[in-house]
């Protein structure tokens, strides 16, 4: 009785039934490749957890280089189950980044960034960038050892870019060296700039998926295809991965908590074998393959402006396969996009096991 | 199955390591913490298989009327209350 009252007190407001008829009309395609349009759904619903695990440990966690090791700290040891909300937030991060790349990749492979999807490709691609700065922003909050050395090698880096490399370099250290301004810096990335710039771009994407609907590979188009309900069908296909997810992030949680090294000392050396985390991989190993010196050049320099410009034409790729936007085969875009991904596989392997 | 034993024996060893080389315990060290712990994980997972059970069910459920057009919901039909 009372959910019949509530649902009529809905429904003199809202119209209830045109809502869910409107679910119920969307339909999507489904086609044998369908499998790979479930990592965006699966980042998605990462990113809603990593807000939610990162709101919680943001009400204890000290954003001052004096208390912030200390802090997390006493989240992992003192608090009541603060050793899995950490560890939580640790493995949702690596898993929506992995899924981010999944996505970008499957995107890559079936051309869904081509006519008229192209800002859906960009805006992706911007939210694949920013999870990676979150990634870092949230690594140097731990303000160990090894997050030190990491963040000043990847600022280093960035100082490399000609032009407005030291711009960039000053501006995400607040100053010449890694300091506490940093931490202070990249807390406010962390926590307010860069979640508020995924939100927009999240509701971007979400917007321009339901204006475009999804994509089909070329290879299907114009064919007959089978089409199936948005709502319920594919959200409970969702709903099962989510869950299944769900599993997987709790199981990691709690079988490998990530550890935490030693408090940060500015003064002291790198530690020895310092790796940085698996998504900068692919560049640290890339970065390894270049001579100190090129034609007089600094080798970083030359390495970092030629990654540059490949991250650029991969930014900007549904603008050069025109091809596939007049809804063509490009078997020449196909064999960059395998390039690509199987140069980021490779090289992340290589990197892991070296 | 052999491989998946392998795997959770592997994870399992590897995080025995992980607590050996650390200094600060990142997970509770009384066994009866862990216990409890491990067993609710048990109990999640049975949750989860379940609830997919479940939704796979309705799914299927969801098919089958679809593909004999009585979903759709009838606008004249006379209503009891």
């Amino acid at each position: 009785m009372n959910r019949q009252r509530l649902r009529r007190w809905f429904e003199e407001r809202y119209d209830l039934t045109e809502i869910g008829r409107l679910a119920g009309s969307k339909l999507v395609p489904s086609h044998r490749y369908e499998i790979w349009y479930y990592t965006g759904g699966i980042a998605l619903f990462l990113f809603v957890l990593q807000f939610i695990t990162g709101m919680v440990l943001a009400l204890y966690y000290v954003p001052h280089f004096e208390y912030a090791y200390k802090s997390i700290a006493d989240i992992v040891t003192k608090l009541n189950m603060g050793w899995f909300f950490r560890s939580l937030h640790h493995w949702g991060a690596q898993l929506a980044i992995a899924a981010l790349f999944v996505h970008l990749f499957s995107a890559l492979l079936l051309k869904s960034y081509r006519k008229p999807r192209e800002f859906l490709w960009l805006s992706g691609f911007i939210l694949l960038v920013i999870s990676i700065f979150f990634g870092l922003s949230g690594y140097l909050l731990l303000w160990d050892e090894r997050a030190f050395a990491a963040v000043k090698v990847a600022t280093g880096g960035a100082g490399n870019l000609p032009v407005a490399g030291h711009c960039i370099k000053a501006f995400l250290r607040g100053g010449i060296d890694v300091t506490g301004e940093t931490l202070t810096r990249f807390y406010a990335f962390h926590v307010s700039i860069l979640p508020l710039a995924t939100l927009f771009l999240i509701g971007i994407h979400v917007l321009l998926v339901q204006y475009h609907g999804l994509s089909v590979p070329v290879s299907l188009e114009g064919k007959s295809r089978r089409e199936i309900p948005f709502f319920p069908n594919l959200f409970l296909k969702d709903l099962m991965i989510w869950l299944i997810m769900l599993g997987i992030v709790v199981t990691l949680a709690t079988l490998l908590p990530p550890e935490i090294g030693k408090i940060a000392d500015p003064l002291a050396p790198a530690p020895e074998n310092i790796k940085p985390e698996w998504y900068f991989l692919f560049l640290f190993q890339t970065l390894k393959l270049f001579p100190g010196e090129i034609f007089g050049l600094n080798g970083e320099t030359v390495a970092i402006l030629l990654i540059s410009c490949g991250i650029c034409f991969f930014f900007l790729i549904p603008f050069f396969d025109r091809k596939s936007a007049h809804g063509q085969r490009s078997p020449f875009f196909t064999w960059i996009g395998i390039f690509y991904t199987l140069y980021f596989i490779v090289m992340t392997f290589i990197g892991f096991l070296s | 199955m052999k491989l998946f034993i392998f795997i959770i024996l592997f994870i399992i060893s590897a995080k025995g390591i992980t607590w050996a080389q650390n200094t600060i315990e990142v997970f509770p060290s009384a066994s009866y913490d862990r216990f409890i712990i491990f067993q609710t994980l048990a109990l999640f997972w049975i949750g989860i298989i379940g609830c997919v059970i479940i939704i796979k069910m309705k799914l299927r459920e969801i098919e089958r009327t679809q593909k004999m057009g009585i979903y759709k919901e009838e606008k004249t039909i006379p209503l009891l209350d």
